[in-house]
């Protein structure tokens, strides 16, 4: 399916690569679905951009690159919520938030989007625990690319091989 | 705003699905349990509104690539 995006321009990705909201990404109710680009192995901030609006495109990253022991617990009721059967189905990226003036950079590691990789059903969840950053500093960075892709993460592995490149 | 009073162990219901019980009170402090679908999220208000102005700020994504992103990152790091 051909999608408009401001960033992009025309891109075209097959339906079956969506991710859709089953709850909703808070503040972004409207938008159900997305589609996750990646644009190669040595690049660990992806794009989840939208569907129905071309001028909304988060950047996500798989918070285990940023943490190797983020492993944050799940409610049951949250997995249910998306019907994840299988705790190796349950990917978790989390939005990233980039200013320029001055630069930096900061990961939400409190709320999380949850997204069965099976289904490829989503919702934004929120950790109780406040010591999950909702900006968490990213300065001192050295990417694993290893990790990046996988994350120790099946979920998020699989995920990533359902996704598109987008145009350079 | 509607308002009510309840009392300790009284509750109200919203709706046909969600119900609000007080289970305890201290001090300036009330302990309350919510019955609710699946699908209806409950939070503490101030954490679900810092969570809607981080994904927003979020969307506002200045114009930058992810190159130049990763670049200042990796300079920096």
């Amino acid at each position: 399916m051909k999608i408009n995006t401001t960033r992009f321009g025309e891109i075209d990705v097959p339906k079956e690569e969506f991710i859709l909201m089953k709850g909703s990404i808070l503040g972004f109710e409207r938008l159900s679905r997305f589609v996750l680009l990646i644009k190669d192995d040595k690049t660990p901030l992806w794009w989840l951009q939208a569907v129905d609006d071309p001028a909304v495109a988060f950047a996500v990253i798989n918070p285990r690159t940023i943490n190797r022991d983020y492993n944050p617990p799940f409610y049951e009721s949250d997995l249910e919520f998306l019907d994840i059967k299988n705790k190796d189905d349950a990917a978790l990226l989390a939005i990233v938030t980039i200013r320029s003036q001055p630069f930096r950079v900061t990961v939400n590691l409190r709320a999380p989007l949850l997204i069965n990789a099976a289904n490829r059903m989503a919702n934004q969840i929120i950790l109780d625990d406040p010591a999950y950053h909702v900006q968490y500093d990213v300065r001192d960075y050295r990417v694993d690319f290893q990790t990046a892709m996988t994350g120790e993460a099946k979920g998020v592995e699989r995920l990533a091989k359902q996704a598109s490149a987008p145009p350079t | 705003m509607l308002i009510l009073t309840r009392k300790l162990g009284e509750a109200i219901n919203i709706g046909g699905e969600i119900k609000v019980i007080i289970l305890d009170m201290k001090g300036s402090s009330v302990r309350i349990g919510v019955e609710a679908p699946r699908n209806i999220t409950v939070h503490r208000s101030e954490i679900y509104e810092l969570i809607h102005e981080q994904n927003r700020q979020a969307a506002m994504m200045p114009e930058i690539t992810l190159a130049e992103i990763m670049g200042h990152l990796q300079k920096e790091g």
